[in-house]
């Protein structure tokens, strides 16, 4: 069983593509680096100038200097005050960003068990898809009140919301990727003596990795943007509990600093995820 | 092949650009609303027991101003009312007096006028310590998690009440929380105290300690008010409408005084609660008199702007040492901010 792994893993370069020159890969790498950076800078630039036209009030569109301001402001300490609401805006982040991870984590290890059972075990699929398919449907503020009324109001109703958002997508990629498991594969497998385990483990999860790494990958997404629906009862501090916040003060220039400090995260953390596929599923795409 | 996908990309991304922009300015766009030649008023209400609500079900201001188009939209707070008046989305509004204070000064400033006091907050809003928890004042809040809707006017008596008690509202653990998330976390024993209005107040209680009440803080000189403010535009061009809207909100609390049952009535039909809970309601809050509006107490005559520029200062300038605006405007622009022009006239001859 492990050699199969093992050829996936030989046949699979180190993320080259095979037979073209290193300095033009590079070359056009940077080109994408710099259209990208090109392209933010024409964003920023158009920002500036709808605000200059001053064709709204600054409570509608902060200027981009204002949104800067209010960075340093809320990184700072001013007057005794400290950041925003008692918080550094990192502090905000980082306590967001340990939600999200522990949801996430509870979510894809549910997701993961309840995709692998719906997957092997047809009767498990027939009684269970209907509920999880159910639960993805559901808009996280729709069932959050009740979870407040179940398990109050500090963090345990924030990591269940998001673990339940994160839940299905994993469970749905799993519980497809296993059931289109090779079936050559595994009768091989079997024929060789293999238990229905070990075939499981051996054969079928390995197989279904690139598409379990996607629904992680989504899934992280889902809770991530649940976030501010989860934070939306005692959420400070937090950066949704940090958005509502300002939107309740009227603060544009802290709501669109917190959605930025959101987007950019988000970037980074996919760009993580996927680094980690790379390694976990590098024959991704090549099989 | 790649320096074309890439201005490609980039062409995307400008023509998204554009997009958004326009999106955006056509959300701003919907002024005055000028389809015929029918103006339409803006209305902005919410879901507390006043006056308005009893315009609102008699349709009186449909009848009063038959050459308007009406249009009532719910809004839950009074900062969604601030935005939506920046974003110039209403004309006239029903809206606290800490968000109005609020919304007079920076850095929102916001061009509307104080045109009618709906009620003052009395025993409907109140502070509340759970029974068991130890607290039999408000000074013994010190270290306990206390409850309130952010920005709304329980949040600033809550820290009026803190302030007068000598107690520094840092050293109290604050919870922003709506009122039935407050009243969850409340059956749960997760928070020890609330300062909420009604109906869930009077549900904590019952099973809770009284501490104080905003009808005692406006005995102490920081009122709490739920007002009618229209847009200052809106005044200049329609004065005989925001005139119009003055006599039946004179008329509604004259129905309050007169026939608090058939208000009742019309106020429980609104919010979906029965006539005599809404009796109940409508019997704690403190309802002017028609003439009382006109009086220097409140938004004051021809002599002047009243006392209530005072009270919107003092608002002001706690919200300041609170650290929720940058600075207090001086009592000029509330003063300003009073909108009385023939107010005597339709409080009196109005009806």
């Amino acid at each position: 069983m492990t050699t199969l792994l093992a050829r996936a893993e030989e046949e699979a370069p180190t993320g080259a593509a095979p037979g073209r020159p290193r300095l033009a890969r590079s070359a056009s790498r940077w080109r994408r680096v710099g259209v990208r950076i090109l392209a933010t800078g024409v964003l920023l630039a158009l920002w500036q100038l709808l605000y200059s036209l001053q064709i709204w009030s600054p409570v509608l569109l902060p200027s981009p200097g204002a949104v800067w301001e209010a960075l340093v402001r809320t990184s700072t300490t001013n007057d005794g005050v400290v950041g925003y609401q008692g918080h550094y805006l990192i502090d905000h982040l980082g306590i967001s960003l340990g939600r999200i991870g522990l949801g996430s984590l509870f979510g894809v290890a549910a997701g993961l068990v309840v995709g692998l059972l719906m997957g092997t075990l047809p009767w498990v699929r027939v009684v269970v898809e209907p509920w999880v398919t159910f639960l993805r449907t559901l808009p996280p503020l729709a069932y959050f009140s009740l979870l407040i009324i179940w398990l109050g109001i500090d963090e345990s109703p924030k990591i269940w919301l998001l673990g339940i958002a994160a839940m299905p997508p994993v469970a749905v990629a799993t519980a497809a990727a296993v059931v289109g498991a090779p079936a050559t594969l595994v009768e091989a497998a079997r024929a060789m003596g293999a238990s229905r385990w070990q075939t499981t483990i051996s054969v079928v999860l390995p197989s279904a990795l690139p598409e379990i790494s996607t629904g992680v990958r989504l899934a992280v997404g889902i809770a991530y943007s649940s976030l501010v629906a989860a934070e939306t009862v005692n959420g400070l501090p937090g950066i949704g509990g940090m958005i509502r916040q300002a939107q309740a003060f009227n603060q544009s220039d802290v709501v669109i600093l917190g959605l930025f400090a959101i987007g950019i995260s988000g970037l980074l953390i996919d760009a993580a995820l996927r680094a980690v596929e790379r390694r976990v599923v590098p024959w991704r795409g090549r099989a | 092949m790649t320096a074309h996908r890439g201005w490609r990309r980039l062409a995307a991304a400008l023509s998204l650009t554009a997009l958004l922009a326009g999106v955006t300015a056509c959300g701003g766009g919907s002024d005055d609303s000028a389809d015929g030649d029918r103006p339409t008023i803006r209305i902005a209400y919410q879901n507390f027991p006043s006056g308005d609500l009893v315009v609102k079900d008699q349709g009186w201001l449909e009848d009063a101003l038959p050459d308007y188009d009406i249009e009532w939209t719910l809004f839950d707070s009074g900062a969604s009312i601030n935005t939506a008046f920046v974003a110039d989305a209403v004309d006239i509004a029903a809206i606290g007096s800490s968000p109005v204070a609020r919304g007079l000064s920076e850095p929102l400033n916001i061009p509307y006028q104080v045109t009618w006091i709906l009620d003052v907050a009395g025993d409907n809003e109140a502070l509340v310590a759970r029974d068991g928890a130890g607290i039999s004042s408000v000074s013994d809040l010190v270290g306990k998690k206390v409850a309130t809707p952010f920005a709304s006017t329980s949040h600033y008596s809550l820290l009026a009440a803190l302030d007068d008690a000598g107690v520094d509202s840092s050293q109290v653990d604050l919870i922003d929380l709506q009122p039935a998330d407050i009243l969850a976390a409340w059956t749960r024993g997760d928070i020890d105290a609330a300062y909420v209005w009604l109906p869930t107040l009077a549900e904590l209680q019952d099973s809770g300690t009284t501490l104080t009440t905003s009808a005692e803080l406006a005995q102490g000189g920081k009122p709490t008010l739920d007002l009618g403010v229209a847009a200052t535009s809106f005044i200049e061009d329609h004065p005989d409408a925001v005139s119009a809207w003055r006599q039946v909100q004179a008329r509604a609390l004259q129905l309050i005084a007169d026939d608090p049952d058939a208000a009742a009535a019309a106020v429980g039909r609104q919010l979906g609660i029965d006539a005599d809970e809404a009796a109940t309601q409508l019997s704690q809050g403190i309802f002017l008199s028609p003439a009382d509006e006109a009086s220097d107490q409140w938004l004051g005559g021809a002599d002047g702007p009243g006392n209530l520029a005072a009270n919107l200062e003092d608002a002001a300038r706690f919200l300041a040492d609170q650290q929720q605006i940058p600075d207090a405007p001086s009592l000029e622009t509330f003063q300003d901010a009073i909108y009385n022009d023939g107010l005597e006239d339709d409080v009196t001859g109005g009806q």
